[in-house]
């Protein structure tokens, strides 16, 4: 058994390295003084009473607005493209495939680049902000919805489908009392993932903000400029805490976790 | 549908096209002109930055891998009641933007960060050194960030071999290493190789981790379109780039299309 215990030691090295920077961050934001003291020394709650200021809760409820906003938007459109893409053989339906997964093969700061360049042409400059923002997160997080939707549906037979048609049930009847409640831990899934997904982006954002439509990843990395300041610390906890707090809800109440394993083995 | 057709490939066919017009005082004028791409491929400045680029997606590449192909196995083979929790502990990284996690390595490799302070005060080192910014930082980072990417792919591929040829090995005698190096190595190469371009083809289009953990010396091809865009505000060299970029990560697909092929046909 002695490989199996190096390979233990290698693992828990992989945690250390995975795991050590974020708890650093979490420490360092309750040190007293101005610097990233690691063991931090003394133990104050300053920094956080400033993340709670104004100043960054504007931005962390903005990403909280868009994050929302486009997981409901992308999960709406996600429902009938996954249908038609897992149900029905058609023509076209290679190149569906295809504009549908492009957002997640091409570059999100190239999709960035393109949109803004599409909004300051269009004469829609005033939208950046918040519109283009929103529609450039959609568009990101789409291929996630639709992905987590489609296996759902890939792992319900159509059977029952038929069984419900020959029962007499109408097209939208079986839709709405048959597949919806039976994808809707997929739909669910989507969403979060999509949430996740347009929460955490940085790389399309970048682009599309304007002075107070701004997300918190942007803001961050903007502050980043001045240096260390352990106020952002307590601001990076705030950031992972939340999506954390979702996940860890969602798991225990309809389970994410068949998703991800399938989603991804997909890849 | 539409949205996509309006909001993704318009976008990305205007900027195509941009890329080939030439601009003039921040203007874009109508005239065609390959002097964008001329102009990018003839300086040293951005020749490095492709160069920079490719490089730290390589090792980046490598890294991960590296790093993620024992934690891979031993959460696909452990048989210990907290597999759950390694699993999702090893997945959590991912809901931290990457902003954040590139911060945590910014507190511990800048100048008065945790890195110098550790080393000084264990007497390794005399004064303090500049870990960042660096190349080898944003390598650091980026690994760090995409590493999870990598683990759930090949976790995927380990997945999907039986186990019973393990232990068929084995039963015929194999130690538990030839076994590895003979039988589960080989299969699931080709979740090594879907690991290895998933994070070279985001390393290369990333922007925060080379923007915090780098500088002015360290441009990438991410951080040189954002500055095109937004100071310089030279958008048709902007563009040029952007299409390289793309070009380069289709590239990247394709090769890992073909190799999956290969793969499936042996």
């Amino acid at each position: 058994m002695r490989p199996w215990s190096a390979l233990r030691a290698a693992v828990v090295l992989v945690y250390l390295f995975m795991l050590g920077p974020i708890l650093i961050t979490a420490a360092v934001s309750f040190n007293e003084s101005n610097r990233s003291q690691f063991p931090p020394r003394g133990f104050s709650l300053q920094w956080w009473q400033r993340a709670l200021a104004p100043e960054w809760l504007d931005p962390l409820w903005f990403s909280l607005k868009l994050g929302s906003l486009t997981a409901v938007i992308s999960t709406a459109a996600a429902l009938p493209l996954a249908f038609a893409l897992t149900r029905y053989r058609f023509k076209g339906r290679e190149a569906m495939v295809a504009l549908t997964l492009g957002p997640l093969m091409l570059p999100a700061l190239v999709t960035g680049v393109g949109l803004l360049q599409l909004f300051q042409y269009a004469g829609l400059r005033e939208h950046i902000g918040f519109t283009a923002l929103l529609v450039g997160h959609v568009v990101i997080c789409l291929p996630f919805a639709v992905r987590t939707v489609g296996i759902s549906l890939h792992t319900l037979p159509p059977n029952v489908e038929l069984a419900a048609a020959s029962l007499g049930a109408s097209r939208w009847r079986t839709l709405r009392h048959v597949v919806f409640p039976l994808t809707k831990s997929g739909i669910i899934a989507g969403a979060v993932f999509a949430f996740v997904h347009s929460f955490t982006d940085v790389n399309l954002s970048l682009f599309l903000v304007r002075p107070g439509e701004v997300p918190i990843t942007v803001k961050i990395l903007g502050f980043l400029e001045f240096g260390f300041a352990p106020t952002l610390a307590a601001v990076s906890v705030i950031t992972l805490l939340l999506p954390l707090a979702l996940v860890a809800i969602v798991e225990k109440v309809s389970g994410l976790g068949d998703f991800i394993y399938g989603e991804r083995a997909r890849v | 549908m539409a949205l996509l057709l309006v909001f993704f490939v318009v976008p990305n066919a205007l900027l195509l096209s941009t890329s080939f017009l030439k601009s003039e005082a921040q203007q874009l004028t109508g005239e065609l002109t390959l002097e964008n791409y001329a102009f990018l491929f003839g300086k040293p400045l951005y020749q490095w930055a492709f160069v920079r680029t490719f490089v730290v997606g390589a090792c980046v590449g490598v890294l991960t891998v590296l790093l993620g192909y024992p934690l891979a196995y031993f959460l696909v083979r452990t048989r210990s009641p907290w597999k759950g929790l390694l699993i999702a502990l090893s997945l959590a990284p991912l809901l931290a933007s990457v902003v954040v996690r590139t911060y945590g390595w910014y507190i511990i490799l800048n100048r008065f960060g945790v890195a110098n302070d550790l080393l000084l005060g264990l007497g390794l080192i005399g004064e303090r050194i500049a870990f960042m910014p660096s190349t080898g930082a944003i390598i650091i980072g980026l690994t760090h960030a995409l590493l999870p990417y990598t683990v759930l792919t090949i976790m995927g591929s380990l997945n999907g071999i039986n186990p019973n040829l393990e232990q068929a090995a084995m039963s015929l005698g194999a130690s538990r290493t030839r076994t590895f190096l003979h039988v589960v190595l080989p299969l699931s190469l080709p979740g090594i190789a879907g690991g290895f371009i998933l994070a070279f083809s985001i390393a290369i289009s990333a922007y925060a981790t080379p923007a915090i953990l780098g500088g002015p010396a360290t441009q990438v091809m991410a951080t040189a379109i954002y500055g095109f865009m937004t100071q310089l505000l030279d958008w048709s060299i902007g563009a040029a780039l952007a299409v390289i970029l793309i070009l380069s990560s289709f590239l990247l697909l394709y090769a890992a299309a073909r190799l999956g092929a290969r793969q499936a046909a042996l």
